[in-house]
C-alpha cells in the first residue's frame, strides 16, 4: 500500500511539473521519461536476468531511426505509428540477435552484444544514402492521438501535450513491467540469474527465458529511443555507440539494479546530474566516472540501496542483534 | 592610396561605428546577449577557437563604438559537440540564459539538425558556417528565424572552376578523399557535377570516405596510390588534413598528381612546407590572411589575431565577424524603423536582416532574402614563401569570386543551376 | 605489385599497433580474468606522453633518428598508472564480471578527461620525426621506414613476451597463476605482486602502441574509445587469453581493414565487426583460445 501511495505522489508531482517549473527545466524531464522506459528494459536483462549488454543502445537508435523513417520516408505523422514501427523494427532485429546471444552469459554476452551494437552503429554511419550518415535523420513533430496542436510552437508542444503523453506512457509501461517481473516469467528469470543449472533442473527453460527478456527489453529500448528523438528532432548514429550502452548500465547501477524503481531513479538522477555538471565544468566525464567507480566499489546497490547501506553502517549493533535472514 | 570601391566601403563601415548611432530614447540599459555555439574541443576545436576570436574582435569593435544602438554586447558561449547536444545547449541558451540571438555552429551536420529545431522554436539565429542542405538540396526554404551561411558547394564549385581553369586537359582519372559527412558528400557531388557540366572527360577511380576524426589514414593513402589518379579532390578540413598530408607525402602519393583542397584554409598553418609541396589549389573561403588587397579592417584583424595567438587566422573568424555584423546592422535598421521608444522584436530584426549588405573581414557580402549568406571567396594555386613555414597562395594567381556566382540562386535547383548558369573563368 | 605491397604494409602497420594493445589486454585477462575496457585509454595516454616526450626531445636537439627509442620509453611511462589502477581493480576481482567491466568503464570516462585536462581537447601532433626516417622503395612499392620499424618493434615485443612467458621463472609463475590462482597462492606465490606486475606490463604495452602511432598521425581524446572496439575484435578473433591469438587477430583485423578500403570503402569497419560476430557464433574460443568453460 505504501508503495502505491509513494508512486501516486510522484505521479502527481510530475504531472504538475510543467505548471510549476520553468520551460527549460521541464524540457529536461523529457529525456528522463525516455531513459526511464529504456532502462526498465535494460534492468530486466541486468537486474532480473543477470546479463550485461554493451550493445543495448542500438535498440534506442532503432526506435529513434524508426521515428525518423516514419516522418521522412513514410510521411506518417502520428506518434503512435512511430512507436509501433520502432517496436516492430526492434523485435525484427532482436529476434536473430537474441537467439544468438541467449546462449551466452557474462563476458561473452557482453562482447557479443557490443559487437552487434557497433555493427549497427557503423551501418548507420556508413550507409549515407540510406540513413543520412553522421548527420542522422530528421524526426518531425508528431501528432498525438491524431491531434496537431498547431497553435503551439515546438517548445510549447514539448512542455505541454508531449510532456503529459510521455508521462502517461512511462507510467503505463512501468505498470506493465511491474506485472511482468512479478509473474511466473519474472520468477523464472531471477532463477536462471541466480543459478542457471538449478533453474534448468527445476524445469525453467533458461534459453527461452533469456530470449523473451531480450525481446521485451529491446521493445522498451525502442520506445525510449523514440521518446528521446522527438525533443531533439533528430536520430543520430551516436545513439548506438558502445559508450552509450555503457552509460545506460551506469544509469541502472546508479539507481539500483536490485530494486524495481532503481532504473527510474537512475534515469532522473543521471540526466539532472549530467546537466548540472555540464554547466559547471568541462570535465564532467571525470566526475561521472568517479561516481560510477564509487558506486561499483562502495555502493553497488545504487541509490535505492543507500538507505540500507547507511543503516548497516551507522547501526552495526542493531544489525547484529537482529538475526540476518539470507 | 587610390579610392577603390573596397576601401570606400571599408571606410563607410568604420565611420558609423566610430561616430556612434543616434541613441534612441529607451530606458533599456540591459546589455544585449548573444549566445555562441562553437566547438572548443575535438577535431574542430581549433576552428571554433578561431571563430570565437573573430566574434571577440567584432564585439570589441562594437562595444568600443558604444554598442548596438547604444546597448553593449555580451557573449555567452556553449560548446558545439554533436547535433543532439547542440540542440540541448541551444535550448538552454534560449530558455535559461535568455539570449537575444544565437550565433555559431561550424559543422553542417549540426546545423542541419539544429536549424529546424531553432526555426520551430522561433529563436533568431545566424549560423557561422552551418548550412541546412540535404546533399545539395536546401531543406529550409525561406525560414523566418534562422540565417545560414553560404552553401557548402561554394568552395567546391570554386575549387572545381580553379581545377578546370588551371589544369583543363591535363587530367583524366580523378579520385576523392572527403570527410564522411554531409559537407564532404556535398563537396564531392559538386565537383563531379562540374566536370560533367564542362564536358571534361574523366573517370572516377577511387572514392575514400574517412570518418571525421579518424587519424590513421595510412590505409586510405595506400588505396589511393593503388588507384593512381591524375587529380585528387579532397575537402578534408579538420585536424585530419595535416595528418593525411604527412602520411601521403611519406608514401609518395603527392608527387606527380594534381591536388585540389577547397577547404585547406582551415588548417593552412599546420600544412608545413616540408610535407606539402607547392602547386596545389587551396581554398581559403572568405578570409585569406595574406590577401594583398585586404581592407584596413582585415589587416587590423590579422595583426590583432597574430599578436594574441602567434598564429594566422582563417575564414572562421570572418564567418563569426560576418554573422555579428549582419545581426548588428539588422538590429540597427530595425531600431531606426521603429522610431523612438520601443525596442524591435526579434521578428522585426529578422525581417531587417533580410537583404542587408555588410562589409566583412574578407570583403563585401550580404544576406539574401531567403536567409542564405553571400560572401567573397578566395582560392588559388600555392607557392612556398621563405617568410612562412606553410604554403601560401601565389599572389599573382589569386582568384576572387563573389558568392552570387558560386551558389544556386534563391529556391533554385543545384543541378539546373549548374547546367544553365554562366561561369567566367 | 607495388600497390599490393603498399596496401599490405599499411594493414600490417595498423596491425602492429593493435597487437601491442591486444597483447596488454590478453595478459591481463589471462592472469586476472578482467577484460580491461580502459586498454584504449592507456593507449591514448601513451600517445600523449609520446607527443610531449617527442616534442621535448626534438627541442633539446636530440637527433630525430633516436625518436623511436624516445617514444618507446614515453609509451612505457604510461605504466606509472599501472600499480594504482590495479589496486583499484583488486577490489572487484572476486565480484561479478559485470562489475569488473563497469569499473573499467568508469576508468575510461575518468581517463578521457584526465587526458583533456593535461593536454587539452584538440588533436596534438609532433612534426619532424615521421619524415626524418625516410622511405624505402622496393618492388614498385614505397613504404615509410617508420612504418617498418613499428612492425619490427611489434614483432620484437611478441618474441620477447613469448620467451618471457615460457622461459623465465617469472613468466612461469605468471602462467601458473593464470591457470589456477588459488593453487598458486597456496604454493607461496605472491599473487598480489604478480597481478600488479602483469597489469603494469599490460599498460606499458598499450602505451607503447599509442606512442608509436604518434609521428604519423595525431593524438586525440577520442582515440581511446575508438580503439577499444578494434582491440576487442582482435582478442575475440584470436581467442581470449592467447598471445598467439593477439598476433593472429591483429594481423587479420589490420589487413581486413586495409583491403576493405580498396575494395569496398563503405564497409571498412563493418567487415571487421561482421567477422567478430561470425567468430563468436561459430567458434567462440577464437582461433587460438581455449574453449570457454
Amino acid at each position: 500500500m505504501r508503495r502505491i501511495a509513494i508512486a501516486l505522489v510522484i505521479l502527481v508531482a510530475l504531472a504538475a511539473a510543467p505548471l510549476l517549473l520553468d520551460e527549460y527545466r521541464t524540457t529536461l524531464l523529457l529525456p528522463v521519461f525516455g531513459y526511464s522506459v529504456a532502462l526498465l528494459g535494460v534492468n530486466l536483462l541486468f537486474g532480473y536476468g543477470g546479463l550485461v549488454s554493451f550493445g543495448h543502445a542500438m535498440f534506442l537508435a532503432i526506435g529513434a531511426y524508426a521515428a525518423g523513417v516514419a516522418t521522412t520516408a513514410l510521411e506518417l505523422e502520428s506518434f503512435e505509428a512511430m512507436l509501433a514501427l520502432g517496436v516492430a523494427a526492434a523485435l525484427l532485429v532482436a529476434i536473430p540477435v537474441g537467439l544468438l546471444c541467449a546462449r551466452y552469459t557474462k563476458i561473452f554476452f557482453g562482447m557479443l552484444t557490443l559487437a552487434f551494437g557497433m555493427l549497427f552503429h557503423s551501418f548507420l554511419f556508413k550507409f549515407y544514402d540510406l540513413t543520412g550518415g553522421d548527420q542522422g535523420m530528421r524526426v518531425r513533430r508528431p501528432t498525438l492521438f491524431g491531434l496537431e496542436f498547431e497553435d503551439l510552437d515546438k517548445t510549447g508542444f514539448l512542455v505541454g501535450p508531449f510532456y503529459w503523453y510521455c508521462l502517461a506512457l512511462t507510467a503505463l509501461l512501468t505498470l506493465l513491467m511491474w506485472r511482468l517481473v512479478h509473474s511466473p516469467f519474472g520468477l523464472a528469470l531471477r532463477a536462471q540469474r541466480d543459478n542457471p543449472r538449478k533453474a534448468e533442473y527445476l524445469g525453467v527453460e533458461v534459453g527461452r527465458t533469456r530470449f523473451v527478456a531480450f525481446l521485451v527489453s529491446a521493445a522498451y529500448g525502442a520506445i525510449g529511443g523514440a521518446m528521446l528523438a522527438v525533443p531533439t528532432g533528430l536520430a543520430d548514429p551516436e545513439l548506438a555507440y558502445w559508450t552509450h550502452s555503457g552509460t545506460l548500465i551506469f544509469m541502472t547501477l546508479l539507481g539500483g539494479f536490485a530494486h524495481f524503481a532503481g532504473p527510474l531513479l537512475g534515469a532522473s538522477t543521471y540526466v539532472l546530474l549530467q546537466d548540472s555538471l555540464m554547466s559547471w565544468t568541462p570535465y564532467w566525464r571525470l566526475v561521472l566516472g568517479a561516481v560510477l567507480a564509487l558506486i561499483v566499489l562502495g555502493c553497488p546497490q545504487g541509490l535505492m540501496g543507500l538507505p540500507a547501506l547507511l543503516r548497516a553502517r551507522l547501526r552495526p549493533a542493531l544489525v547484529a542483534r537482529t538475526a540476518p535472514a539470507e | 592610396m587610390p579610392t577603390t570601391r573596397r576601401s570606400l566601403l571599408a571606410g563607410a563601415a568604420v565611420a558609423p561605428l566610430a561616430a556612434g548611432l543616434p541613441l534612441p530614447a529607451i530606458a533599456q540599459n540591459r546589455p544585449l546577449r548573444v549566445g555562441i555555439i562553437a566547438p572548443r574541443a575535438g577535431v574542430a576545436g581549433t576552428v571554433g577557437e578561431v571563430g570565437l576570436k573573430g566574434a571577440e574582435f567584432a564585439v570589441e569593435k562594437i562595444n568600443g563604438a558604444g554598442g548596438v544602438a547604444g546597448r553593449k554586447v555580451e557573449l555567452v558561449i556553449e560548446e558545439e559537440t554533436n547535433a543532439r547536444e547542440a540542440t540541448e545547449r541551444a535550448r538552454r541558451l534560449s530558455l535559461q540564459e535568455k539570449v537575444d540571438c544565437i550565433q555559431g555552429v561550424v559543422s553542417s551536420g549540426v546545423s542541419l539538425a539544429l536549424g529546424p529545431v531553432l526555426e520551430e522554436s522561433r529563436i533568431l539565429t545566424v549560423f557561422w558556417d552551418g548550412t541546412t542542405q540535404d546533399g545539395v538540396k536546401e531543406t529550409m526554404r525561406r525560414p523566418r528565424w534562422v540565417f545560414r551561411s553560404t552553401d557548402n558547394e561554394c568552395e567546391a564549385v570554386m575549387g572545381s572552376l580553379m581545377a578546370i581553369k588551371h589544369w583543363r586537359g591535363q587530367f583524366v582519372t580523378v579520385a576523392g578523399i572527403n570527410p564522411d559527412y554531409s559537407y564532404g558528400r556535398n563537396n564531392w557531388a559538386a565537383f563531379i557535377a562540374f566536370l560533367k557540366r564542362f564536358n571534361i572527360e574523366h573517370r572516377v577511380v577511387a572514392e575514400q570516405w574517412p570518418r571525421v576524426g579518424g587519424m590513421d589514414l595510412t590505409a586510405n593513402v595506400a588505396a589511393l596510390k593503388a588507384a593512381n589518379p591524375d587529380l585528387v579532390f579532397s575537402s578534408l578540413l579538420f585536424a585530419d588534413l595535416p595528418v593525411f598530408m604527412r602520411q601521403a607525402h611519406a608514401a609518395g602519393l603527392l608527387e606527380g598528381r594534381k591536388w585540389v583542397f577547397p577547404a585547406a584554409g582551415f588548417q593552412h598553418t599546420s600544412l608545413k612546407n616540408e610535407f606539402t609541396p607547392p602547386g596545389m589549389i587551396f581554398g581559403h573561403n572568405t578570409l585569406y590572411f595574406a590577401d594583398p588587397q585586404a581592407s584596413p579592417l582585415a589587416r587590423e584583424f590579422v595583426h590583432w589575431y597574430n599578436e594574441r595567438t602567434k598564429d594566422w587566422p582563417h575564414w572562421e573568424a570572418d564567418r563569426a565577424f560576418f554573422s555579428m555584423e549582419v545581426w548588428r546592422r539588422g538590429v540597427e535598421k530595425a531600431v531606426k524603423a521603429k522610431g523612438g521608444g520601443a525596442w524591435p522584436s526579434n521578428a522585426e530584426i529578422a525581417e531587417a536582416i533580410r537583404g542587408i549588405e555588410v562589409v566583412s573581414l574578407g570583403g563585401p557580402g550580404r544576406m539574401r532574402h531567403d536567409g542564405i549568406a553571400e560572401q567573397t571567396f578566395i582560392q588559388g594555386p600555392t607557392v612556398h614563401d621563405p617568410r612562412y613555414d606553410f604554403p601560401i597562395l601565389d599572389p599573382a594567381k589569386i582568384t576572387r569570386m563573389d558568392g552570387s556566382g558560386l551558389q544556386k540562386p534563391e529556391g533554385g535547383d543545384f543541378w539546373k543551376w549548374i547546367a544553365e548558369a554562366r561561369f567566367d573563368i | 605489385m607495388g600497390a599490393f605491397l603498399e596496401v599490405t604494409a599499411a594493414g600490417l602497420f595498423h596491425a602492429a599497433v593493435l597487437f601491442l594493445v591486444a597483447a596488454g589486454l590478453q595478459l591481463v585477462f589471462g592472469v586476472q580474468r578482467i577484460l580491461n575496457l580502459a586498454c584504449g585509454s592507456f593507449y591514448a595516454l601513451g600517445a600523449y606522453c609520446g607527443i610531449t616526450a617527442g616534442g621535448y626531445a626534438l627541442s633539446l636537439g636530440v637527433p630525430p633518428l633516436l625518436a623511436l627509442l624516445v617514444l618507446l620509453l614515453a609509451g612505457c611511462a604510461a605504466a606509472v598508472l599501472g600499480p594504482p589502477v590495479e589496486r583499484l581493480l583488486r577490489a572487484v576481482y572476486d565480484r561479478d564480471e559485470s562489475f569488473q567491466l563497469l569499473l573499467t568503464f568508469a576508468l575510461v570516462l575518468m581517463l578521457q578527461d584526465v587526458v583533456r585536462m593535461v593536454w587539452g581537447s584538440s588533436p596534438r601532433q609532433v612534426d619532424g620525426i615521421y619524415l626524418a626516417y625516410g622511405q624505402v622503395e622496393a618492388l614498385g612499392a614505397r613504404v615509410p621506414v617508420w612504418n617498418l620499424l613499428v612492425l619490427l618493434a611489434a614483432l620484437a615485443v611478441a618474441l620477447g613476451l613469448g620467451t618471457f612467458l615460457r622461459r623465465t621463472n617469472f613468466g612461469r609463475l605468471l602462467r601458473a597463476t593464470a591457470e589456477n590462482r588459488r593453487m598458486a597462492a597456496s604454493l607461496g606465490v605472491d599473487t598480489g605482486r604478480i597481478y600488479a606486475s602483469v597489469f603494469t606490463l599490460g599498460v606499458a604495452l598499450g602505451g607503447m602502441g599509442g606512442a608509436l602511432v604518434v609521428p604519423s598521425s595525431a593524438a586525440t581524446p577520442e582515440m581511446a574509445v575508438e580503439l577499444v572496439v578494434e582491440a576487442f575484435a582482435v582478442v575475440v578473433i584470436g581467442g581470449l587469453g592467447s598471445m598467439g591469438g593477439a598476433l593472429a587477430g591483429a594481423a587479420i583485423v589490420g589487413l581486413l581493414r586495409a583491403v576493405a578500403l580498396v575494395v569496398w570503402p563503405e564497409l571498412e569497419l563493418m567487415a571487421v565487426y561482421a567477422v567478430v560476430v561470425a567468430v563468436l557464433l561459430l567458434r567462440p574460443a577464437g582461433l587460438f583460445g581455449k574453449p570457454a568453460t
